[in-house]
């Protein structure tokens, strides 16, 4: 049986059908230059906290998002997931990004953030913030969010930007990860931006 | 040979409702995380009448509510917007699916672990009421 998955697959890159869109696909934008973010505070209703001293020494992949998200959250911590566990394949240990989830809706999340992202991986975190250090940060990388408002139930819709921001070691904000995050070609583009990294730090 | 057919039709059946003209295949609902107030469904309604239905509304039992949802990304930004009617064509199948129609369940009345069965009711405009269990599963996410 597997010979036949083999041969599929080599029809499949014979005729370039199912791949040229994957390829196609553009998993991430380097910008032309570091962005540095300013100071800020998150924390998780068990007062764990994520500040902006957090993301020094290490790379960090930060998503904004709201619990009450049945669709786009998830699916995109998921490929997160793959794409770090990728990621891992290609660069040190010690380079492999963290994910931090930072909810824009602490009004409704605030209770119980921590459990989200781990669930995913137990080294992701969520938390969320004061309103203030969520638009200092959202602004700080061109990131977007809106709180609908709300029906007649109360009940109310989120708007958030889909794009995931890439920090650095030093703290600068380097790149945007975009949807659709297929894992390996978001690991690619991570293991390269990387590399960049290096080269300009040794320059 | 018959045998394993009937274990096969047997073993589809439980992922299959349908009334009359209507077809509902492969209702799930992603494993979702903890402090998750709201989970998606998923499944492909497929017509196979000669007249034109319309899914009006959604009803599910397990949860405080049910909307028909449509994901959508515009310039960079998730948003989502509710839908108050789906048309099926006749011949057609319509897909809820990541990232296009979902049916957003809001507030679980209770933790949902995988292989959970969840209740759906879909009304449609002639009536019609279509009962679908959707099954929890773990998403799969690995590179197209």
């Amino acid at each position: 049986m597997r010979w036949l998955a083999a041969l599929i697959l080599a029809l499949g890159l014979a005729t370039g059908a199912p791949t040229t869109g994957a390829q196609a696909q553009v998993q991430g934008v380097e910008l032309d230059a570091p962005v540095v973010l300013p100071a800020f505070t998150f924390s998780d209703e068990n007062a764990a906290s994520f500040t902006d001293a957090d993301l020094t020494g290490q790379w960090t992949l930060i998503m904004f998002g709201f619990l009450s998200c049945p669709d786009v959250c998830p699916f995109t911590l998921g490929n997160l997931e793959a794409a770090v566990a990728e990621t891992g394949m290609r660069v040190r240990p010690d380079n492999v990004p963290r994910v931090v989830f930072i909810s824009v809706d602490p009004a409704r999340d605030a209770g119980f953030i921590s459990e989200y992202a781990r669930f995913f991986h137990p080294d992701f975190i969520s938390v969320t913030g004061a309103r203030d250090q969520i638009d200092a940060l959202v602004t700080a990388t061109d990131s977007f969010y809106r709180l609908m408002p709300p029906d007649n139930t109360g009940y109310y819709e989120v708007q958030h930007s889909s794009a995931v921001s890439v920090i650095a070691p030093d703290g600068t904000l380097r790149a945007k990860l975009q949807p659709p995050f297929d894992p390996g070609l978001t690991a690619e583009f991570l293991a390269r931006l990387q590399i960049t990294y290096r080269k300009e730090l040794s320059q | 040979m018959k045998r394993s057919l009937l274990a096969l039709a047997l073993s589809v059946l439980p992922a299959l409702a349908s009334a009359g003209d209507l077809t509902v295949d492969h209702p799930m609902v992603p494993l979702a995380p903890p402090g998750s107030m709201a989970h998606a469904a998923f499944f492909t309604i497929t017509n196979t009448g000669d007249t034109s239905r319309s899914l009006i509304g959604v009803t599910a039992p397990g949860y405080h509510m049910a909307h028909i949802h449509q994901s959508e990304e515009i310039n960079g930004v998730a948003t989502m917007q509710a839908m108050h009617q789906v048309d099926i064509a006749p011949g057609q199948s319509v897909t809820f699916e990541h990232g296009g129609l979902h049916i957003m369940l809001m507030h679980p009345a209770a933790p949902l672990a995988e292989g959970a069965e969840v209740p759906l009711e879909l009304k449609f405009a002639n009536g019609e009421t279509l009962f679908v269990t959707a099954t929890v599963m773990r998403m799969m996410h690995g590179s197209s």
